[in-house]
């Protein structure tokens, strides 16, 4: 329904504002935030607007509208009850369903006792009745009542407002001007559609089955109010606000038009672990979370959206809660991208990935040259403690330290030991961390495939996947990182492509599809290069079930083992089942599952390194879940979960081992 | 009284959308959102529970929305005032003393199963008020007149609303805004009664 309602967004508006017309509604479409101001100030003085006040409505805080009545002296006052603590003490919402779940109740109380200048004791019952006394004389006095709209039906021109307070009622009731400001994501056309709405809202949002007040308001209707001393009835003043500030160009634009499928539940602020663990306020703006980048975007602050855009980690929960299956971390990539296309990289980044990624010889010399240089503070394969304003990376993590020899360089050795009747064969795609970080596993990695009865093959035109700069949103860069990778496997004439890192997985065959789209001839070689990739795990398990080995068993005094899912391979790739039917059917194995499996360990390519303050935290918690399991391995099938767990066992709890899948099936075979 | 529909028994509800099949669920869920069901088997034992309710709530004035031709409303008022209370039932008086009273009456029109929300016809002003502004609230309910779900609940308004002020209301007024604490009557009413008439006598389950 909302698909089809943005697709014709131009004849539902106009059909909206027919109706509201028809009903003796005043209509007004405002291109931005300063329209809606003027327009609104226009009203205050020609209906002596002196008090207003009103129910929660996001579009009015994205344009900053109390702001604006504050500095023309006309009172107004929030009436939900967080927003109105909020306002009291100067703050910003910081989740869009709970605005004030950052404060408790010793802090409601201070802001209670600063408005009303009496002291207010931190008692929620009677701070709650304290309010009702308060807000009602708001009410009562009020000129004109603000609302927003949870729906605007085209049909009958009525608008949708769902509270528990039940303030919105109260707002579009007593005072005799009511003004809606409603954007355009709002409009729906028929009135039967507004259920789905309502389906969906209170259950995603706060967990109920219906909210206390859904209420309708459809054209003026009736005010009974005091002129001059006398009772009389009449109709309200009723003016509606369409509201664009971008949201037009948003539904006309293919890859965008998905937010429209937003209800501003804020289900997805719930589950990201970003979000659960900075809170709304790190966002600076009014919309919060990774839907909220979103939003800040398109709603015209591109500079906002570049500023925290990258607190998405694209670990997809978001994804598998939203109820209007919104892509939320392909749209950020999205916007991300033409960010970059628009103002460029900052400078060190701009260096790194455009320079040295996009040539694969100087990309492997300076890794090598790096495992040179850091030999003064690594040891035992770990980085612990980097010197001055690094600090802040090592701090409860240690880093990996890069191998003092490549895979790439231990291949020609093991290829020798490539079965001489082969099944298949088959090439394998290692990337950067397995090239470099862990090339024990990649070694792992060819001798369970060799063991199965394949030849493997390891073309050395390879470079890294690209997505650390695809993820940066710098799209031509990673176009000629893709073009290399293809060609490369073309020449290796296999059809299997393996790979270990499930990041690399979902880079070479989904992103690489996305990002040639426009150009026919790379567009066909992506897909068929993409129809070859195939994950380990699941390659692997398989194959296994396939030969009668994936049995489970357990021996006498097996080991404890747990399994984290990395987000990637979960929610990217869908493979879950796999690794643990492996981990099962190694009789030394005893698996058991950890608490949240499938929570971020906080890596998340260069955002653990980036913002350590936020990944740390995350790490710890996923530490700990692995401890309440009593395991002595952790199992992972991605490097780079490896890496950030592996250097959080380092430093919190160094007696249990981090081991890829690859490795526990290839230590198995060599007992 | 203005209303979104003159008679919505005629005009919106048709037996395969309303009928009484949807009662045992629609209490089960409107309790859980914390309204207070009385089951009453008339409207004259309706009139006698409102009175009760009324001495429950301790209320001394009362602001009622509906006027004569409705049986129910009307009998309530004639308890009410036999009872000893105020009772305010003229527009502008309603709307004087809304503020003050402490007890609000008025009708609604069916019930949801799925949500247990009621649906109010509110387009006049009187029957916003004695719903909001008094810290108790009445509803009588046909007990007949239930639905199955939101989105039946849609099809039938959908029949009829055309302009005015239509809603639903599914318990009383609440919030959580501080600490998450589920606190009650914020700025509405803190207790929702629902007198459910063409039932059996006394509570439900």
């Amino acid at each position: 329904m909302k698909h089809w309602t943005v697709q014709h967004i131009e004849e539902v508006a106009d059909e909206f504002e027919k109706n509201v017309k028809a009903r003796g509604g005043h209509f007004f479409r405002a291109k931005d935030g300063d329209e809606v101001k003027k327009y609104v100030l226009q009203i205050c003085k020609e209906q002596n607007v002196k008090r207003v006040v009103k129910s929660k409505s996001m579009a009015s805080e994205e344009i900053h509208l109390n702001e604006c009545f504050t500095e023309n002296g006309i009172h107004v006052r929030e009436t939900d009850l967080g927003e109105w603590m909020l306002a009291v003490a100067g703050q910003k919402p910081s989740h869009m369903v709970m605005p004030a779940i950052h404060l408790n109740r010793q802090q409601c109380a201070g802001f209670f006792s600063h408005e009303l200048k009496e002291e207010i004791p931190p008692d929620i019952p009677f701070m709650i009745s304290t309010a009702r006394r308060v807000l009602r004389e708001e009410f009562l006095s009020a000129d004109m009542g603000i609302t927003g709209a949870n729906f605007g039906i085209a049909e009958n021109g009525a608008i949708g407002l769902v509270t528990n307070e039940g303030n919105a009622r109260l707002v579009t009731t007593l005072p005799r001007i009511h003004v809606v400001l409603i954007g355009y994501e709002k409009l729906i056309p028929k009135i039967e559609d507004a259920s789905k709405i309502l389906r969906l809202l209170p259950r995603n949002g706060t967990c109920q089955r219906m909210t206390s007040y859904m209420t309708m308001v459809d054209g003026p209707t009736p005010v009974i109010h005091k002129v001059d001393g006398k009772w009389v009835e009449e109709d309200r003043q009723q003016y509606v606000i369409l509201l664009d500030n971008g949201r037009l160009k948003a539904a006309h634009d293919p890859k965008l038009q998905e937010v429209y499928q937003c209800v501003r539940c804020a289900s997805c602020l719930n589950v990201c672990p970003i979000w659960t663990l900075v809170g709304g306020h790190v966002y600076g703006h009014i919309y919060s979370g990774g839907i909220g980048a979103i939003l800040t975007g398109i709603l015209g602050n591109m500079q906002a959206f570049g500023q925290f855009s990258d607190l998405c980690i694209g670990c997809r929960r978001c994804t598998t809660v939203c109820p209007g299956k919104i892509p939320i971390p392909d749209i950020i990539d999205e916007l991300r991208s033409r960010y970059v296309k628009e103002h460029g990289l900052a400078l060190p980044e701009k260096t790194v990935f455009q320079k040295i990624l996009t040539n694969r010889s100087i990309f492997h010399r300076l890794i090598r040259i790096a495992s040179i240089a850091q030999k003064p503070v690594a040891s035992g394969g770990f980085v612990r403690n980097l010197p001055l304003f690094f600090a802040g990376m090592t701090k409860g993590r240690s880093l990996p330290a890069i191998a003092d020899k490549p895979f790439r360089d231990r291949f020609p050795a093991l290829e020798k030991k490539n079965p001489s009747n082969p099944k298949k064969t088959v090439a394998f795609f290692s990337g950067c961390n397995l090239d470099f970080v862990f090339p024990d596993t990649s070694v792992h990695v060819v001798e369970v495939l060799q063991d199965l009865g394949y030849a493997v093959k390891y073309p050395m035109g390879q470079s890294c996947c690209g997505k650390p700069v695809l993820g940066m949103g710098d799209r031509e860069t990673g176009k000629k990182i893709a073009k290399q990778n293809i060609e490369a496997f073309e020449n290796a004439g296999v059809d299997v492509i393996l790979t270990a890192c499930p990041t690399c997985a979902e880079t070479l065959s989904h992103t690489y599809h996305m990002i040639f789209e426009d150009d026919p001839e790379w567009s066909a070689r992506a897909d068929a290069f993409a129809k070859k990739i195939y994950e380990f795990t699941s390659f692997v398990a398989n194959a296994y079930e396939k030969a009668g080995r994936l049995k489970k068993q357990t021996a006498p005094g097996a080991h404890k083992v747990t399994y984290h899912d990395s987000c990637h391979m979960r929610r990217g790739l869908g493979i879950y089942k796999e690794p643990r039917a492996l981990l099962d059917s190694v009789p030394d194995v005893d698996f058991v599952e950890m608490k949240n499996p499938d929570k971020c360990c906080g890596m998340a390519g260069a955002f653990g390194v980036k913002y350590s303050e936020i990944s740390l935290p995350m790490l710890s918690e996923k530490i700990q879940n692995i401890k309440d399991t009593g395991a002595d391995t952790i199992a992972v099938a991605c490097p780079a979960c490896m890496m950030q767990i592996g250097g959080g066992l380092d430093k919190q709890a160094p007696n249990i081992k981090i081991r890829h899948v690859a490795d526990i099936l290839a230590e198995n075979l060599h007992k | 009284m203005k209303r979104v529909c003159e008679d919505w028994k005629t005009e919106a509800f048709t037996p395969d959308l309303i009928n009484g099949s949807w009662w045992d669920a629609f209490a089960e869920n409107a309790k859980a959102a914390s309204a207070e069901i009385r089951c009453v088997k008339d409207n004259a034992a309706a009139a006698a529970e409102v009175a009760k309710i009324a001495e429950e709530v301790k209320a001394k004035e009362v602001v009622v929305a509906g006027d004569d031709s409705d049986e129910g409303i009307a009998a309530a008022c004639q308890a009410l005032q036999d009872s000893g209370r105020t009772v305010y039932r003229d527009k502008f008086e309603v709307a004087e003393h809304a503020p003050k009273a402490e007890l609000g009456l008025s009708r609604a029109e069916f019930a949801v199963g799925e949500t247990g929300s009621v649906v109010v016809d509110t387009y006049s002003y009187e029957a916003r008020v004695v719903g909001m502004l008094p810290i108790a609230h009445i509803v009588l309910l046909d007990a007949n007149n239930t639905t199955e779900n939101v989105t039946t609940a849609f099809k039938v308004m959908a029949r009829v609303f055309k302009k005015g002020y239509l809603g639903f209301i599914t318990g009383p007024s609440r919030t959580a805004d501080i600490e998450r604490v589920l606190s009650l009557g914020v700025h509405g009413p803190h207790r929702f009664f629902i007198v459910a008439i063409g039932k059996e006598e006394g509570e439900t389950k």
